[in-house]
């Protein structure tokens, strides 16, 4: 069992050359290639992480300028909106304002054509009262002349001007 | 023979007794086991590292990569930092190699050999060369030999430092060896022992031995797994305090 701590330096030695030539072996014909194709990988996945990256950084870029855009074509419209709702209720204004005054204007005149108008029938009235009047008057004046009678007669003028 | 000596059979290396012009070759049942696991490892790995089609080959490809990134990322980059980047294939082929070699011993037939103290002495020197190299590609000789003597140490004590620092780096590196060899020959003593309960009890009384067949199997088996687990923790941490070690001579304090 002593045998176990002594140390045999020939295996030694050969194991060191055998260890050293396999760490070049594989160097040359596994590692090496190994590592290239990690890292180029690895290099292949850093840009397309970059690109990603910055694509990305472009479409919020994009993205931002849009919304900016849309913000100010949002309040342009809103501006253009309250225009037009303000020049709207101006015009309303106004044409309520121009009814109105055509309206006043038509009363006025329909008044002023009925006064007219009244002023026409008692005009014909009031001739046509003289007319009766007078028609009354060569009545009794044609008739013999009481008190009785003359009542009669204006009463029953009158009653045919009612009637009229 | 008796109980020590079936496991120092099992256990020990054994001389082929092959030998040139009267000079002797070193091959033993370990090296000849340390030979078939490079060779074996250069070509798998080599057929492995050719760019392939299939599906399969691509995902062996896949696994070395990643395989690859676990050294460099979790062991290389974080101890040795960017300058470990150059040391990548020694790192990665270590690691390989002592899981390996820890694993033939399950193979009938193989032993394990790092549970030899030649086998991880050579490895040990191998860690400790490279740690040497470190410092003196990154420092020059007086810069490394500045970085065993902290920052701030009075100029009285310079003597008395200097000395414990060397020691202890070669400590260190005595210590990788003793560390691999004791874990891996322990689980394989420990192997052995429970399978020789069985033989021994069987000896005093058959009834007696077969009644120990059962918990001794259920125990080696339990053992076993123990066994690979202790395998690649060994690598790992054999691996891992290399690169630290390196590190700490490359980013002196």
């Amino acid at each position: 069992m002593e045998d176990l701590l002594k140390p045999d330096f020939g295996v030694m030695i050969l194991t060191i050359c055998n260890f050293l030539l396999l760490v070049y072996l594989l160097k040359k014909f596994a590692w090496d290639s190994i590592i290239h194709a990690l890292e180029k990988r690895e290099t292949q996945i850093a840009t397309d992480k970059q690109q990603a990256e910055q694509a990305r950084q472009e479409a919020q870029k994009l993205q931002a300028e849009l919304t900016e855009k849309l913000n100010r074509v949002a309040d342009e419209a809103a501006t253009k909106i309250a225009q037009a709702v303000k020049t709207g209720e101006t015009q309303r204004e106004q044409l309520l304002a121009d009814a109105k005054a055509q309206a006043e204007r038509l009363i006025v005149q329909a008044r002023e054509q009925i006064e007219a108008e009244k002023n026409h029938a008692l005009s014909q009235l009031r001739g046509e009262v003289v007319r009766t009047a007078v028609q009354a008057a060569r009545r009794v004046v044609e008739q013999e002349i009481n008190e009785e009678s003359a009542r009669a007669t204006v009463e029953r003028v009158l009653n045919e001007i009612k009637n009229k | 023979m008796n109980v020590a000596d079936t496991i120092a059979h099992h256990i020990l290396d054994h001389d082929w007794g092959l030998s040139l012009g009267g000079f002797r070759l070193p091959i033993t049942t370990h090296s000849v086991t340390i030979f078939a696991v490079s060779v074996v490892l250069l070509v798998v790995l080599w057929w492995a590292s050719r760019p392939h089609t299939s599906k399969s080959g691509r995902l062996v490809t896949t696994l070395l990569e990643e395989y690859v990134s676990f050294i460099r990322d979790g062991l290389v980059i974080p101890n040795m930092g960017a300058e470990g980047h150059g040391f990548l294939p020694y790192f990665c082929t270590l690691f390989l190699f002592i899981l390996s070699v820890n694993l033939a011993g399950m193979i009938p037939e193989m032993k394990t050999a790092t549970s030899n103290i030649s086998v991880t002495a050579a490895l040990a020197l191998c860690s400790g060369g490279l740690i040497l190299y470190s410092g003196l590609k990154y420092h020059g000789v007086i810069g490394f030999l500045k970085g065993f003597v902290p920052s701030g140490t009075p100029v009285w004590l310079v003597p008395l430092i200097f000395p414990l620092e060397v020691i202890s780096t070669v400590i260190k590196v005595c210590v990788l060896a003793i560390r691999l060899f004791a874990n891996m020959l322990s689980g394989h003593m420990v192997l052995i022992c429970l399978l020789l309960i069985i033989f021994i009890v069987g000896k005093m009384s058959v009834v007696a031995g077969a009644g120990a067949l059962f918990p001794a199997m259920g125990l080696e088996i339990f053992m076993t797994c123990l066994e690979l687990l202790v395998a690649f923790l060994q690598a790992y941490v054999f691996t891992l305090l290399t690169a630290i070690f390196a590190g700490s001579v490359i980013h002196t304090h």
